[in-house]
């Protein structure tokens, strides 16, 4: 089955009274990495175990290729969702053995890559003997970064994967995915909540916000369109009428303002006296989806 | 190169004026081999898309050619093609905005005149 498009339609879910997602479409095509951007409890693992048949939903479609992905077979080999790796289970804690997780892997994953994976263990010293619940975090979260690259799955899904590496881990583990993506440009979908590092890895983005994906994109041209102009307030104001205001901050006689624009509509701006600078991923993230949760 | 990237401007913009850099400063000679966007992107940790299209926006110019499943290489001319597109950019880029500052600071036109005089003095004493 050659690489195809991850597309989800129309997609609901609650829990209980909580509707964690609305209506919400999202497309995932073959050879890019992608990354999964919304806070804490936007409902980022529920979408991406939505999107893999690892979870139910009440209405909606996902296909991989045109195919239902829900509990068929060919599809679901060639999509991999490693999950974070949970310190206990249902009765108790999780005492089964690294061994047993790269086992059930290498079962269920047709393009595993046993090779690969022994590098990796190596490269992460972990050792495959040991017991989950004794592993540090930091470990859980090398296990569920091993799984996903030596699954070698053309849709490959890591949930939070830098959250719980120290700095260096995390600066090799952008350097093994991007070596990794070099050689087999196999679909990565990455969800975070830490943009900052990760930003310029994605070459899309999709927000998730209030239970629908309120942007996707290049990460560039989105970023692109978003600057600060600060300067005295009143000139501030002036060059400002007309545009997309998203936030606004007045420090005394200061203020500065995040906008929305085309470099068209910015030309008053720049021949004002006023300071133009560009935003990040990070702050245009927060300008669109920074409101308060329960507004 | 730079040794690391900042957010005030595009990434692919960074990657190719740090290659411009190294055209100039004779880190990449003419019909040298550039890095490859994967060996960019591993270094940089940014996506081999954004490192293509930095190298692209320099093949556009005529300062990096392709060769066919080789690579990137350093074209004939390239320190030169770079001088010359720096210097019609020299005006918008610095010149004006020294003059705007050098306003707002109550600066005249003979004190900023002498200014860049006194500089040119001593970089050509230098």
């Amino acid at each position: 089955m050659n690489a195809a498009v991850l597309q989800a339609a129309g997609l609901n879910k609650s829990y209980g009274k909580n509707h964690v997602l609305r209506d919400l479409d999202v497309t995932v095509e073959p050879g890019k990495i992608y990354g999964l951007i919304g806070r804490n409890g936007a409902g980022k693992t529920t979408l991406l175990g939505i999107l893999t048949g690892q979870n139910t939903h009440e209405s909606g479609s996902v296909t991989y290729g045109g195919q239902p992905v829900w509990e068929n077979q060919t599809v679901l080999g060639e999509l991999c969702f490693s999950r974070e790796l949970s310190e206990t289970l249902v009765g108790g804690r999780n005492s089964l053995k690294v061994a047993h997780y790269l086992n059930a892997a290498s079962l269920f994953l047709p393009h595993w890559d046993r090779d690969y994976a022994q590098r990796l263990l190596e490269e992460f010293s972990l050792d495959p003997g040991k017991r989950i619940y004794a592993l540090s975090k930091g470990q859980r979260s090398m296990v569920t970064v091993l799984i996903g690259l030596a699954s070698r799955a053309p849709v490959t899904i890591l949930d939070e994967p830098a959250a719980g590496l120290d700095v260096v881990m995390r600066e090799r583990f952008y350097q093994l995915l991007l070596e990794d993506f070099g050689e087999t440009g196999r679909t990565f979908l990455l969800s975070t909540h830490i943009i900052e590092e990760a930003a310029a890895v994605f070459e899309d983005v999709l927000f998730l916000d209030r239970g629908k994906i309120i942007e996707q994109g290049p990460a560039e041209d989105l970023v692109a369109q978003f600057h600060t102009i600060s300067g005295r307030a009143d000139e501030v104001d002036r060059v400002c009428r007309g545009l997309e205001v998203l936030s606004t901050e007045t420090l005394g006689r200061h203020k500065t303002a995040a906008v929305r624009c085309g470099e068209e509509a910015l030309s008053p701006a720049r021949a004002a006296d006023v300071d133009i600078a560009p935003m990040n991923l990070q702050k245009v993230f927060v300008a669109l989806c920074g409101h308060e949760p329960a507004r | 190169m730079r040794g690391t990237l900042n957010d005030q401007s595009l990434i692919y913009l960074q990657i190719a004026a740090g290659l411009e850099d190294d055209i100039l400063r004779g880190v990449y000679r003419e019909e040298e081999q550039v890095p490859s966007t994967n060996e960019l992107a591993r270094v940089y940790h940014i996506n081999p898309a954004t490192a293509g299209k930095g190298l692209n926006l320099l093949v556009a110019g005529g300062v990096l050619y392709k060769r066919r499943g080789l690579g990137m290489f350093v074209a004939p001319g390239a320190a030169e093609k770079v001088k010359e597109k720096r210097r019609s950019a020299f005006l918008d880029g610095y010149v004006r905005p020294m003059v705007r500052e050098g306003r707002s600071l109550g600066l005249n036109r003979g004190e900023l005149l002498a200014m860049v005089e006194r500089a040119i003095g001593e970089g050509e004493s230098e």
